[in-house]
C-alpha cells in the first residue's frame, strides 16, 4: 500500500460527528421501490417525508457502529475471511455473547437469508411450510416460487398466532414459522406458551423443524417473553433467528444469525452464501454486540414512543393489538389503502396491505417522538370525521 | 470512546478468531471431490502478514470509492441503518458503463451469488456442470451439494483451456463454467477462439448455457482480449459474471453481477438476488456506484501496476528455472516442484500468505497473487530461502 494511500485511510478514520437519525426497512423499500419504478411516489413533491412503514429503529446504528466501519476502510479490499477480525470473529462474538459454540450460530445476509434457506432446505413438495396470518411474508415468499405447501392460519381474535391450530397444521410440515413477536401483528407469546407448543407439535411431528423468528426480541416488555434460544439449543429440530436489522439499527449493512443445535443448522450452514458478510458488517456487528447500552436505551425509547402512539390512536378510536415491538397493528376502520395513500398525502409513510386484515388494520412503526407527534397530528387529520369499524363516529376534537 | 471501540474490535477479533476458523470450513461449498478443498487463509491474517492468497488488489478500492462509502452513511448517519432502493441505481450505472440495458443485469453478493445461481438454474441431476480441472470451484462445490453431476476436463500442456476437448465435453451440459483468465492457472484464451467455441456449443447442444467468467477481466493484457458482454445480452445461453472483488479492489464489500439476455437474467433474479435487497449492503452498493462511474484510467493504472509487479514476479521464478504459466492476471500459477502445502506453511511462519492447493496439481503447483512491488520484492526473498531448502526435505 503506498504511503498516500495510508495518508488518506489514516486522514478518514475519524469518528463520526453527526446527530444519527434514522433507519428504515426493507418492505417499505421493496413497495416503494416497485412504485418509484413505475413513476408514482405516494408524496406530494415538496412535502417532508415521515417514513413509518418498515419497522426501523429511527435511530439507525450509532457512532459506536459508525466508527467501526470507517476503522475497517484499509481492508476494504480484503476478503472477509482475510480481513482482521475475520468473519469468523463475529460468529464467535455471537457464540460469547450466548455462552455458546460458534458451532451453534450461522450467519446470514440479514435473517431473511436464513428465512429464505429454511424453506429451500427443510420444506418439499410433499411437506410444506406452516405460517401465521398474518404473519412475515419472507418464508411463504420462497415456499411460493418452489411450489411447496403453505399453509396460513389466521391470528386469533388477540391477533397472536393461533398456536392449537398451527399444531395442527404442522403434523407432516417441514417448517413451521413462528415469529415472535410476530410482524405485523407485533403480539407475543410467553416463554412457557412457546415451550409447550414445541413440544406438542415435536411430539405429534417430530421431524417438522420450528423456526422461531426472534427479529423483534430488545423490544420486548412483557415479563412473560423470554428468548426461545435455550430451549432451542436443548430441542432438534428447533432454531432461533435474530437480526440486527431492528434495535441494532442496522438493517442497509445485511447480518442476521441462526442460533440452534449445530445438527440441525447443518444445511443452513451448507446452504449460507460464502463470505456472505462485507468486511464492514463484519466490524459493525461485533461492534453492535460490545454496546449493550445502545440496545437498552433504544428499548427505553421505543417503549416511551410507543405508548404515546398507541395513546393517540386510541383517543381517536382506533384500537391497536397489544405490540411488543416498535410497530403497532391498528383498527383504522378503513381500508388500508385509503389509510396509507392518505397519510402520504401529508407525508407520512405507514406500512403496506397485510391481508386478511387489509380492509380495517395499518401497521404503524414507530419513529421518533417528534416524527410520532407530527404523524399523530396527521392520523387525525385523515381518520376524523370518518366512523369507527365499531361505527362510532369521532367528535372533532374528542382526539385530545 | 471511538478509539476504545476499535480497540475493542481488534482484541476480539484477534483473541477469537483462531478458535473459530476451521469450523466455517464447511460453509465455502469448497468441499468437492473433484476441485479442490480448503482455504488455508481462512485462518485470521495476523497483522503485518503480507497476503498473497486470495487475488485482492492489495491498493483496495482507492480514495473516491471510500469516501462515496462514507458519503454513504448520510449527513446524520442513518444510512447504513436503511433499506436503500440504491441497488437500482447501481443496475443502471452498470448498465450504462457496459453498454446494455438495465434489464440485462441483475447483482449478487459477490459474484459467488452469479454462480451458484447460475449453478442451480442450469443444472440438475441429468444435466451435468462442466469446467476445467482445475478452475475457480465454487460452481462445482455447489453443483455436488446439490446432487448434480460435474464434468471436470483437463487444460492443456500450456494449462489453457483445451477447446476442441472443452467443447467434446460440453455435449449435453446443463452449464459451462468458462473461466477466463482461468483461476488459478491464470491462463487466457483469446476473444476469437473463445467466440468460436461458443457458436460450436450452440450449434452442437442448444440447450447448454455457458457461464463467463470474466472476473479478472481489467488484467488482460493480451492483444486479442474483448468482453463477451454484446453475446451475452443477446444470446439467452451465455452469461457473462463480473466482480467488483479484483481490479476494483472491493473484495471485502461483496458486490458482483452478471450480464445476459433479458430472459436468463430475470431468470436469475427471481431465484436470487435481483434488485439487492436480500443480501447486498447499502455502502457496497453506493461503492458499487462510485468504482464504476470512474473513468477508465483507474482500471488502467491498476491493469499497468499489476502488470509490472507481474513481470518482475514472473522474471524472478524463471530466472531460477521455476516456470510460471502465461499470467493474464492478477496472480500466477508456478511449477516449484514440491507440495504447494510444504511450500504455503514455511511461507506462512515467514510471515507470507499464499493460496490453498489446488488438485491435481498440488504436488507441484502453487498460485501466487501479486501484491504490490514492495510486498513482492520481500515476498521473493522469503521464497528465496523457501526453495533454497530441497523438495524432499520439506
Amino acid at each position: 500500500m503506498s504511503v498516500s494511500r495510508r495518508g488518506f485511510l489514516r486522514g478518514t478514520v475519524l469518528p463520526f460527528s453527526g446527530t444519527v437519525i434514522a433507519a428504515r426497512g426493507m418492505e417499505a423499500y421493496q413497495a416503494e421501490a416497485a412504485q418509484e419504478r413505475n413513476g408514482r411516489s405516494l408524496v406530494p413533491p415538496g412535502v417532508t417525508e415521515i417514513r413509518i412503514s418498515s419497522n426501523e429503529n429511527p435511530l439507525g446504528p450509532g457512532k459506536a457502529v459508525l466508527d467501526a466501519i470507517l476503522g475497517k476502510f484499509p481492508e476494504a479490499g480484503r476478503y472477509p475471511f482475510n480481513s482482521t477480525p475475520n468473519d469468523g470473529a463475529l460468529t464467535s462474538a455471537i457464540a460469547a455473547k450466548f455462552k455458546i459454540k460458534p458451532e451453534n450460530v450461522v450467519l446470514g445476509g440479514g435473517s431473511q437469508e436464513i428465512l429464505k434457506n429454511a424453506v429451500r432446505a427443510f420444506t418439499t413438495p410433499s411437506r410444506g411450510l406452516v405460517t401465521g396470518a398474518p404473519s412475515f411474508e419472507n418464508c411463504p415468499g420462497v415456499a411460493k416460487k418452489l411450489g411447496h405447501p403453505i399453509k396460513e392460519i389466521k391470528v386469533d381474535s388477540m391477533f397472536r398466532l393461533d398456536l392449537e391450530p398451527m399444531i395442527d397444521a404442522a403434523k407432516g410440515a417441514g417448517l413451521v414459522f413462528l415469529n415472535n413477536p410476530n410482524n405485523p401483528t407485533a403480539t407475543v407469546h410467553g416463554a412457557k406458551v412457546v415451550a409447550d407448543f414445541v413440544s406438542r407439535v415435536r411430539q405429534s411431528s417430530p421431524d417438522t423443524v420450528i423456526l422461531i423468528d426472534e427479529a423483534y426480541h430488545d423490544y420486548v416488555t412483557d415479563p412473560s417473553y423470554q428468548s426461545a434460544i435455550p430451549l432451542a439449543l436443548d430441542t432438534a429440530n428447533v432454531f432461533v433467528t435474530r437480526t440486527f436489522s431492528k434495535a441494532y439499527g442496522m438493517a442497509g449493512m445485511r447480518v442476521g444469525y441462526a442460533i440452534g443445535r449445530a445438527e440441525t443448522l447443518k444445511p443452513l450452514e451448507k446452504l449460507r452464501m460464502p463470505y456472505n458478510i462485507s468486511v464492514f458488517s463484519v466490524a459493525a456487528a461485533i461492534a453492535a454486540l460490545g454496546d449493550a447500552k445502545h440496545i437498552a436505551a433504544e428499548r427505553e425509547r421505543n417503549t416511551k414512543v410507543r405508548a404515546f402512539t398507541i395513546k393517540a390512536l386510541d383517543e381517536f378510536g382506533c384500537k391497536a393489538a397489544d405490540s411488543q415491538a416498535n410497530f403497532l397493528f391498528v383498527d383504522v376502520g378503513r381500508p388500508t389503502k385509503e389509510f396509507r395513500e392518505a397519510c402520504a398525502k401529508q407525508g407520512v409513510v405507514v406500512g403496506r396491505d397485510f391481508p386478511p386484515f387489509e380492509k380495517t388494520h395499518a401497521r404503524i412503526s414507530i419513529g421518533t417522538m417528534d416524527e410520532m407527534q407530527k404523524s399523530a397530528a396527521v392520523f387525525r387529520n385523515v381518520l376524523r370525521p370518518v366512523a369507527t369499524s365499531t361505527g362510532a363516529p369521532i367528535e372533532e376534537g374528542s382526539w385530545r | 470512546m471511538a478509539l476504545t471501540r476499535r480497540g475493542f474490535v481488534q482484541a476480539a477479533g484477534i483473541g477469537a478468531a483462531g478458535a473459530f476458523a476451521h469450523s466455517c470450513i464447511g460453509a465455502r461449498g469448497r468441499e468437492n471431490a473433484v476441485w479442490s478443498a480448503v482455504e488455508p487463509t481462512l485462518h485470521a491474517i495476523e497483522s503485518g502478514v503480507i497476503v498473497l492468497a486470495s487475488n485482492e488488489n492489495p491498493l483496495g478500492p482507492g480514495v473516491r470509492v471510500l469516501n462515496a462509502v462514507k458519503a454513504a452513511f448520510g449527513e446524520s448517519g442513518r444510512a447504513p441503518g436503511r433499506y436503500s432502493n440504491a441497488g437500482r441505481d447501481l443496475i443502471d450505472a452498470i448498465a450504462k458503463k457496459q453498454g446494455v440495458k438495465p434489464e440485462n443485469v441483475v447483482l449478487g453478493c459477490g459474484s459467488t451469488q452469479i454462480l451458484r445461481s447460475a449453478t442451480h438454474l442450469f443444472t440438475a441431476k441429468d444435466k451435468p456442470l462442466v469446467g476445467t480441472i482445475p478452475t475457480y470451484e465454487e460452481c462445482a462445490g455447489y453443483a455436488e451439494m446439490m446432487g448434480h453431476p460435474v464434468r471436470p476436463v483437463a487444460l492443456d500442456a500450456n494449462f489453457k483451456i483445451d477447446l476442441d476437448k472443452f467443447a467434446d465435453a460440453s455435449k449435453d451440459a446443463g452449464l459451462v463454467f468458462y473461466c477466463n483468465p482461468n483461476n488459478p492457472t491464470a491462463t487466457y484464451v483469446g476473444a476469437g477462439a473463445t467466440r468460436e467455441y461458443f457458436a460450436r456449443v450452440n450449434r452442437e447442444s442448444p440447450e447448454t448455457t455457458i457461464l463467463v467468467d470474466e472476473a479478472y477481466y481489467d488484467y488482460v493484457t493480451d492483444p486479442d482480449h474483448d468482453t463477451h458482454i454484446p453475446i451475452a445480452v443477446e444470446n439467452p445461453r451465455i452469461i457473462v459474471a463480473r466482480t467488483f472483488s479484483k481490479a476494483y479492489g472491493m473484495a471485502g464489500l461483496r458486490m458482483g453481477y452478471a450480464i445476459g439476455h433479458k430472459d436468463t437474467i430475470k431468470k436469475m433474479a427471481d431465484w436470487d438476488g435481483g434488485t439487492g435487497t436480500g443480501s447486498l449492503n447499502v455502502l457496497a452498493i453506493h461503492a458499487g456506484i462510485a468504482a464504476i462511474q470512474q473513468d477508465a484510467s483507474f482500471t488502467a493504472e491498476e491493469r499497468a501496476r499489476n502488470r509490472a509487479v507481474r513481470d518482475f514476479t514472473m522474471h524472478w521464478f524463471a530466472e531460477r528455472g521455476m516456470k510460471p504459466t502465461d499470467s493474464q492476471a492478477n496472480f500466477m500459477f508456478v511449477h516449484i516442484g514440491r507440495p504447494a502445502k510444504a511450500f504455503r506453511d514455511a511461507c506462512r511462519k515467514k510471515g507470507i500468505a499464499v493460496a490453498r492447493d489446488f488438485p491435481p496439481f498440488e504436488k507441484t503447483h502453487c498460485r501466487l497473487s501479486f501484491g504490490t512491488m514492495e510486498e513482492m520484492k520481500k515476498a521473493v526473498a522469503v521464497f528465496g530461502e523457501v526453495l533454497a531448502k530441497k523438495a524432499n526435505a520439506a
